[in-house]
C-alpha cells in the first residue's frame, strides 16, 4: 500500500492550469491551495498567464525550483498526458488530475496511458475527473470545492465530487469536521481501497464515511474494510441500488442476486454500517467519531413525556434494549426527585418539566453509574424554566466521568435550544433535533 | 451461459461429496423399470436437455409415480422432450441453495426457501465466499423462515446443519472450479434427519 502522507501534507504544491479568471476551476484550485501558503510553497503553472492571484506563474512544472510534493492538474484532457510526463520527470510526490474527458466519456485508452505512466514512475495518481483531496488538519485544500471544511475526525471517501461540495457546505453550519475528504473520480490510479486503507491507519481519523456507486476490486474491498472496521467505524452510503444490472438471467440464484444484494451482503460481512441518507451518515459519523462503541442496553432521560415515549418506541423498533433500573439506582432517583410527588421509577426516566440543570447532571450521573446501562439518550424540551446552556454544561461534565459509555442528546433544534446543542457538541456529545435521529445514531454505536 | 451436461454435473457433485437424491439417466423404458425395481416407488421423472433450464415450465417433471404403469406413461411423455432422468422421490421442506460469480466480488452464495417461495417471497440471504459451516448457518438464521426451519407449532426442526454443510461445500467448489459460473440446487429437500439435493444445475 502507498504511503500517502506526502500527498496529504505536502511541503510544496503546484497548480498546473492555475488561472486568474474568477469562477474557473484553475482559479478555485489556486485560491484553495493558497489557504495553506503559510505551511507550504504554492506554485502556479500556466504558460499563457503571468500572474494568478498575486503569484507569478511558471510555464512548466519543470521550471519550478526545488521539489514538488503534490501536483494538481487542471488542463484540457488532450494535454494531460504531456503534463503527467513532466510531473514524472520532476518526480512529484503525487499527481491529482482534476481534468475530465477520460473513461467517463469512453476515452479509456487515454486514461490508461496516464495511469500506466504514473504507475511506471511509482507516482501515486488521483483522478482523473475528480474534485481533489482535502486535509483540513494540514491546511491542504487541493480541490476546487467552493469553500474549505473545518478540521475534525471524520474522513470521507467519495466516488462523486459534487456530493463532497454538498457535504462540505452542510458541515459548515454543523459542529463536526473532517480529517480528510477525497474524491477519486475515475480511480485510474488510487481508488477506494487505497484511501480506505490509509484513513484506516490515520491517527486523526475516528470514523470513515464512504460514498459508493460501484467498485471493481470487490474482494479486496471486503478484505480491507473488514480489517479496518474491527478497529474503526466505517459507514457506507450506496447509490445505484435499483439498477438491476441484469444480464442473461439463467438460474434462480442469478436472477435473485442483484448487484445491490451482493453489496449489502459484502457490507454486512465486512462489519460496515450502511446508512440510507446523507443525514443519517453524518448523524451517525459524528456519534461514532466522538463516542465509544457500546454493548446493547441504554437508558433515556427526559423532561417531557412525549419525547421519552417516542424515543422508547424507536428503540424497541430498532432492537435497542431499555435497561431496568436496579435498586441502588432507584434509591438515588428517589433522593433526586424528593420534592416531587409525581415521578415514576421507569425507564425512560421523566425528570419532569421543571428540571433545572442540576437535576440533569444528577440523573446522568446516577444512570451512568449503573453497570448494565451502557448508553444514554438525554432529551430536553425547552420549557419556561429550562436552563438550556447550563444543562448542556452539566450533562457534559457528568458524561466525562464515564468515557466508556455513550451519550447522545435530543433538543428541539430551534432558537431556544441551539446554544445548548452547540455546547454539547463542542464537548463531543452529539445532539439531534429529532428523537428518531438520536436513536438511529445510538443504534449504530451499539456493536 | 451453457448448461453443463448431466454426467459432468454428477461427477462434480460426487467429487465434492454433495448429498443428492438417487438419480440416473434412463436411456430406455427398460432401464427406467430396472431403476424402479431396485429403488422402489414412488419415483420422479424429469427431462434433461441443454435447451431446457426450467423443466416444470415445459411439463418436463412428473412426480409421485406409484407403479410401473404410471412409469411407462410418464416415460413416454418426457422422452418426447429430451433425455430422461429417473429419481427417487424425496419428501421434505423445499430449500434453494445456489452460487453466482459476481464480476467484482467473485463467488456469492445464496440460501433461501425453495420452490415457489424463492421467487415470490424472495426470502433469501447472500454471503460472499468463502464461508465456514458456522457462517453458512448464520445465512440460514437471517432468513425470515428461520423459525420454520428451527421447528415451531408442533413441527419438528429441520436438519439445518446438513444445509450448512451443502453451502460450505458449494463455497469450496465455487472457489476451486473456475469455469463454473452459476449453480442452482433447487429444490434441496430437508427434513429433521437429512438434506438431499433433488435438482441441480451448473452453468459454465
Amino acid at each position: 500500500m502507498n504511503d500517502l502522507s506526502r500527498i496529504f501534507n505536502p511541503k510544496s504544491l503546484a497548480v498546473i492550469g492555475a488561472k486568474p479568471e474568477k469562477g474557473s476551476v484553475g482559479w478555485g484550485l489556486m485560491k484553495n491551495a493558497l489557504e495553506g501558503k503559510e505551511r507550504r510553497k504554492v506554485f502556479a503553472v500556466n504558460p499563457f498567464r503571468n500572474n494568478v492571484l498575486g503569484e507569478k506563474t511558471f510555464s512548466s512544472v519543470l521550471d519550478v525550483p526545488g521539489r514538488v510534493d503534490l501536483a494538481i492538474v487542471a488542463v484540457p484532457a488532450k494535454s494531460v498526458l504531456k503534463i503527467v510526463s513532466e510531473c514524472c520527470r520532476k518526480q512529484t510526490g503525487g499527481i491529482v488530475v482534476i481534468s475530465s474527458g477520460f473513461a467517463e466519456i469512453g476515452e479509456k485508452k487515454l486514461q490508461n496511458d496516464i495511469s500506466d505512466l504514473a504507475g511506471k514512475n511509482n507516482i501515486p495518481l488521483i483522478g482523473p475527473n475528480c474534485l481533489g483531496i482535502i486535509r483540513p488538519g494540514s491546511g491542504l485544500n487541493a480541490s476546487f470545492a467552493p469553500v474549505s471544511p473545518k478540521d475534525g475526525e471524520i474522513a470521507v471517501i467519495s466516488q462523486s465530487g459534487a456530493l463532497l461540495d454538498s457535504i462540505i457546505d452542510r458541515s459548515l453550519s454543523e459542529n463536526y469536521g473532517f480529517s480528510g475528504l477525497v474524491s477519486y473520480g475515475n480511480g485510474a490510479g488510487l481508488g477506494m481501497n487505497d484511501f480506505l486503507d490509509w484513513f484506516g491507519r490515520d491517527q486523526k481519523t475516528k470514523a470513515i464515511v464512504l460514498y459508493l456507486e460501484g467498485i471493481e476490486k470487490g474482494r479486496e474491498f471486503l478484505r480491507i474494510s473488514k480489517k479496518i472496521s474491527m478497529e474503526k467505524p466505517v459507514l457506507v452510503l450506496k447509490a445505484g441500488k435499483t439498477t438491476a444490472g441484469k444480464t442473461a438471467v439463467s438460474t434462480h440464484t442469478g436472477s435473485l442476486a442483484g448487484s445491490y444484494d451482493i453489496y449489502k451482503a459484502a457490507f454486512k460481512q465486512a462489519g460496515l454500517i450502511e446508512c440510507e441518507t446523507l443525514e443519517e451518515v453524518f448523524d451517525s459519523a459524528k456519534a461514532l467519531a466522538w463516542q465509544p462503541r457500546i454493548k446493547n442496553g441504554i437508558a433515556i432521560v427526559t423532561n417531557g413525556g412525549g419525547y421519552g415515549a417516542l424515543a422508547a418506541d424507536y428503540c424497541t423498533d430498532s432492537g435497542i434494549m431499555i435497561s431496568k433500573f436496579n435498586d441502588e439506582t432507584k434509591e438515588r432517583i428517589k433522593a433526586l426527585m424528593a420534592m416531587h410527588p409525581f415521578f415514576s421509577l421507569a425507564n425512560p426516566l421523566d425528570i419532569l418539566g421543571d428540571a433545572p440543570a442540576e437535576r440533569y447532571r444528577a440523573a446522568v450521573a446516577c444512570l451512568l453509574d449503573q453497570d448494565d446501562i451502557n448508553g444514554l439518550i438525554v432529551m430536553q424540551t425547552p420549557q419556561i424554566m429550562t436552563e438550556t446552556e447550563k444543562s448542556a454544561k452539566m450533562i457534559a461534565k457528568a458524561a466525562k466521568k464515564h468515557p466508556r459509555k455513550a451519550i447522545v442528546c435530543v433538543l428541539s433544534g430551534g432558537k431556544l435550544s441551539l446554544p445548548g446543542m452547540k455546547i454539547l457538541e463542542m464537548n463531543h456529545i452529539p445532539a439531534y433535533s429529532d428523537p428518531k435521529r438520536a436513536v438511529t445514531a445510538i443504534r449504530n454505536l451499539i456493536k | 451461459m451453457p448448461l453443463i451436461g448431466f454426467e459432468k454435473s454428477v461427477k462434480l457433485l460426487k467429487q465434492y461429496g454433495f448429498p443428492v437424491a438417487k438419480t440416473e439417466m434412463a436411456e430406455s423404458l427398460k432401464e427406467a423399470m430396472v431403476f424402479g425395481k431396485k429403488t422402489g416407488f414412488p419415483l420422479v421423472l424429469k427431462v434433461f436437455s441443454p435447451n431446457i433450464l426450467h423443466k416444470s415450465d415445459v411439463g418436463g417433471v412428473k412426480t409421485g409415480i406409484k407403479d410401473e404403469k404410471e412409469l411407462k406413461k410418464a416415460f413416454e411423455a418426457i422422452s418426447k422432450l429430451g433425455k430422461v432422468l429417473i429419481q427417487e422421490e424425496v419428501k421434505g421442506t423445499e430449500m434453494s441453495l445456489g452460487m453466482k460469480k459476481d464480476p467484482a466480488f467473485g463467488p456469492v452464495l445464496m440460501a433461501g426457501l425453495g420452490g415457489i417461495f424463492v421467487e415470490i417471497l424472495k426470502d433469501v440471504s447472500f454471503r460472499i465466499a468463502p464461508v465456514t459451516r458456522k457462517e453458512a448457518l448464520e445465512m440460514m438464521k437471517s432468513l425470515k423462515a428461520w423459525p420454520v426451519l428451527q421447528g415451531c407449532r408442533g413441527r419438528k426442526g429441520m436438519n439445518v446443519q446438513a444445509l450448512a454443510d451443502i453451502l460450505f461445500k458449494l463455497s469450496e467448489l465455487s472457489l476451486k472450479e473456475e469455469n463454473i459460473k452459476e449453480i442452482d440446487f433447487n429444490p434441496v429437500m430437508v427434513d429433521e434427519k437429512k438434506a438431499k439435493i433433488v435438482d441441480f444445475k451448473f452453468l459454465a
